[in-house]
């Protein structure tokens, strides 16, 4: 082995670690910047859970309140809107909520933890519009046969009135189920220590 | 890709500007520590510029939120204190590193025909940068923010006749409020940062012009190989820039020290005060600039008259920009030139450095006395330069490095 | 010459703006000395439930979260609620904005309380584990008190039944000769005068001086903590970083080396 070879294998050790070295520290250099931009402190504490009190709400009604800034719907549904519930089957993509991460599958056919309230994230999973809550059993513009759900404006997705999606629409999935809890009359939205 | 890469640089000089001004630029082989400084102050720029577009997303420039949005940075995002105490010890470092970079200009005559430009646009990289550093402290909106800016836009009241108007123009009120603050904020984070970046460009674009210099003080282009390289020189990559990469190793070392186990250097680099929020109605004890502008505060407190005070210190910056033409000497580095230059110079950084530290203290009259001496010897040197260099008898530098 | 003369002339007319530096513990002098633990959760936990049963009332820690520093105490959430957090509508993320409305305060003690977050950082943990320390009976005052460290300071002292009350005193203080010793008379005694300004404990409270001390000690230390919660990452964090560009600056180095003895 020349001098002059022995040298250039020294070089190519060197170069080697200095660049695989200086390259490791990269991610480091960079995870604060990352890390900056996650949700503060601040926007943690606003976006903690929110109470709400549901001895108000009548049977067939629908109330808005934000969590994260974000709108939930909860309603309160009738007997007979309940047990229409397998009746719309045929129509829905997903009935069974198989396709998401369902908090609370099996439990209720209101997706909820309650027989009578169903609590969902007002986003749809198309493209982040709100769908409107469109209770009444009669042909609309979008559906003939419409027995009563959410109806998004944007483009134009059919959810039921638990919030599962429709065949054929543009909408992927049912609309998301956020964690909730119950104490009495206090609705919890955003924090569920069973689940979590 | 090669087509690719050819179409671009057949309308785009790729090969030709990164030849010239990163791979194959000639820099001279034997240089010292003092040739460092650029690199470092590069370096630092990049960090600030980073970590400031970082800052700017949580700060708020107002005069409610400014002081709580820093707190906010401290303790409410994700490794924001990372991000700050990277910028407020960026600032002092960048200051730092270029007064040692300056002081190289000084020692080797880099100042010197053919670069002349040079420093001039290296001088004004400076004036910018003070300019930079004095509005972005004023950000936090702290008791040292507030009563600092007071001091220095108090200033612009000694010009006679409009002093007073454009004090409260320069404000937009008349106190420093919001107003203020958020106009500074838009200098600080858009308009200087490009100036800067133009200057930097200039600065470079006119050094690679005329080559770098050296500590011997000799031009590197009188002796040239048969392809017109000179024979002292060494292609700036690889070899400059492993040289420039150590010396960025020790100098992050230091920064890190600082960084995360001295981020408040004694109240040097981040001042005591800066942890109350501003108020108006009650002056803290003892106002102090930050270090890198407290020669010059010095200097101020050194004159007895408003408008004189500001003379003195606009004349003490005003004057570096002439410096090339002060030198009459015939050589260009301290090593051949003779001793009145090498008492000059020793005085003039002893005087510097004491006024440095008078500018940081309260002033007691020995002290006022003493910041007179210095600020007297600082103009001295300039001015009796184009004797003492043309009088005194100079050695010889060798031909070749 | 002129220049001279002007030099000379600014010399005496030059304003004099301060006389002399203060000490950086008032008419207390030098600070006591202070070395904070941020790693002695038990002291932290001490000195959280310390400002939270007599400091919260009326000074905030409005840049601090409720939430944060349970987590960085390791307290439990319920303990801190249970214990320590008096108002129901408390959310852990919530800021430690204080209890007291400030016009109230206002008219209550003529200046609204400071808020304390940053406290140490704006004086110093010194500064404040002396400040607590030193506030000694004076009728003069409004609250009856005074304090050493900062003469005049409008507040009282709320931690007096646990100190005790404390008074100036006079003692007997040996003669510093000129040279730095101390002055003895033929008899080799200790020459010794009447020195006053000294405080003493007249009254003594629930608490030993040591006991009290430890007190203020634990309570500045969470001051500390409070100042700049990420002073302990930052710290840890540090090791690391500079572990990192040392390396990173030996490799450099070797390889700087290795490409020098090009034209060498």
């Amino acid at each position: 082995m020349t001098e002059s070879t022995k040298n250039n294998n020294r070089r190519k050790v060197l170069i080697g670690m200095t660049a695989a070295f200086g390259a490791a520290g990269i991610p480091f250099a960079a995870t604060p910047f990352i890390a900056a931009w996650n949700p503060s402190a601040k926007a943690k504490a606003l976006g903690a859970a929110v109470k709400v009190d549901i001895s108000k709400i009548e049977e067939g009604q629908i109330v808005q309140v934000a969590w994260r800034k974000q709108p939930v719907f909860v309603l309160r549904h009738t007997k007979s809107s309940i047990s229409s519930l397998p009746s719309v089957e045929t129509k829905l993509a997903d009935p069974n909520s198989l396709a998401i991460d369902e908090p609370y599958r099996d439990l209720y056919p209101t997706r909820s933890k309650s027989d009578e309230f169903s609590i969902l994230a007002g986003v749809c999973t198309h493209l982040g519009c709100s769908p409107k809550y469109h209770p009444e059993v009669e042909p609309k513009p979008w559906d003939a046969t419409w027995t009563g759900g959410f109806f998004c404006p944007c483009h134009g997705s059919m959810f039921d009135i638990v919030g599962r999606v429709f065949k054929g629409v543009p909408a992927p999935t049912n609309l998301k189920v956020p964690p909730h809890n119950f104490q009495g009359s206090i609705l919890t939205i955003g924090e569920d220590k069973e689940i979590t | 890709m090669n087509t690719v890469f050819k179409w671009f640089n057949d309308r785009l000089p790729i090969v030709n500007t990164f030849e010239r001004h990163l791979s194959k630029h000639p820099v001279p082989k034997k240089v010292n520590f003092w040739y460092l400084f650029g690199a470092l102050a590069s370096v630092v720029l990049i960090i600030q510029i980073i970590s400031g577009i970082w800052l700017m997303m949580p700060y708020q420039n107002t005069e409610e939120g400014a002081f709580s949005s820093i707190e906010f940075i401290m303790r409410d995002v994700d490794y924001g204190w990372v991000i700050r105490y990277m910028h407020t010890t960026g600032a002092s470092m960048f200051f730092a590193v270029v007064y040692l970079h300056m002081f190289r200009g000084l020692l080797y005559g880099s100042y010197k025909k053919p670069r002349e430009l040079v420093w001039i646009f290296g001088m004004t990289i400076y004036l910018v940068m003070m300019a930079e550093g004095f509005l972005g402290y004023v950000l936090p909106y702290g008791q040292m923010s507030y009563w600092g800016a007071q001091v220095i836009i108090s200033l612009f009241g000694a010009i006679p006749y409009i002093g007073e108007s454009l004090e409260v123009w320069v404000r937009g009120d008349y106190y420093i409020s919001g107003s203020t603050v958020s106009r500074f904020f838009a200098l600080h984070v858009v308009a200087l940062p490009l100036m800067l970046i133009a200057l930097v460009f200039m600065h470079l674009v006119a050094l690679h012009e005329v080559g770098a210099g050296n500590p011997e003080g000799i031009d590197i282009e009188e002796h040239l190989d048969q392809d017109g390289v000179p024979l002292d020189s060494v292609p700036f990559f690889p070899y400059k820039v492993l040289n420039a990469l150590v010396g960025i190793g020790v100098f992050m070392t230091v920064f890190s020290i600082i960084m995360f186990f001295f981020p408040e250097a004694g109240g040097y680099f981040i001042e005591k005060a800066n942890f109350e929020e501003a108020n108006p109605l009650s002056t803290p004890e003892h106002i102090a600039p930050v270090w890198y502008y407290s020669p010059y505060y010095a200097m101020l407190r050194a004159v007895p008259d408003k408008l004189g005070g500001l003379i003195v210190m606009a004349g003490a910056i005003a004057i570096l920009f002439v410096v090339p033409w002060l030198d009459r000497s015939k050589v260009n580095s301290i090593r051949y030139k003779g001793i009145f230059s090498k008492i000059a110079i020793s005085l003039f950084a002893i005087s510097f450095l004491t006024l440095g530290y008078l500018g940081t203290v309260p002033v007691t009259e020995l002290r006022t006395l003493m910041s007179v001496i210095c600020t007297a010897i600082y103009f001295l040197f300039f001015f009796l330069m184009p004797i003492y260099t043309s009088l005194e008898s100079t050695k010889q530098p060798p031909e070749r490095l | 010459m002129i220049k001279i003369f002007i030099i000379i002339f600014s010399i005496y007319s030059a304003p004099i703006v301060f006389s002399a530096e203060s000490a950086p513990c008032g008419d207390y002098g030098e600070c006591d000395d202070y070395s904070y633990d941020l790693y002695n959760n038990e002291s932290l936990q001490k000195g959280l439930a310390t400002y939270i049963n007599y400091c919260y009332g009326c000074h905030s820690l409005k840049y601090s979260r409720w939430g944060r520093i349970a987590a960085d105490l390791e307290i439990p959430e319920e303990i801190l609620f249970e214990n320590l957090i008096f108002n129901q509508e408390t959310k852990p993320g919530d800021l430690m904005t204080g209890s007291m409305i400030k016009r109230n305060a206002e008219e209550w003690f003529g200046v609204a309380p400071p808020d304390l977050t940053l406290v140490t950082r704006s004086h110093s943990p010194e500064w404040v584990y002396t400040y607590l320390r030193t506030f000694y009976e004076d009728d003069s005052k409004q609250y009856g008190v005074n304090n050493l460290v900062y003469p005049g300071a409008a507040m009282p002292n709320v931690l007096s039944h646990l100190q005790g009350k404390q008074v100036l005193g006079c003692k007997e203080v040996p003669v510093i000769a000129s040279n730095g010793g101390v002055k003895r008379d033929e008899n080799r005694n200790d020459i010794t005068e009447e020195k006053c300004g000294y405080l003493k404990i007249k009254e003594s409270g629930e608490l030993t001086q040591a006991g009290f001390d430890s007190l203020i000690y634990d309570l500045t230390n969470f001051l500390v903590y409070v100042g700049e919660p990420a002073k302990r990452d930052r710290e840890r964090i540090g090791w690391y970083v500079i572990f990192f560009f040392i390396t990173f600056t030996a490799l450099s180095f070797l390889l700087y080396r290795e490409y020098q003895k090009d034209y060498h």
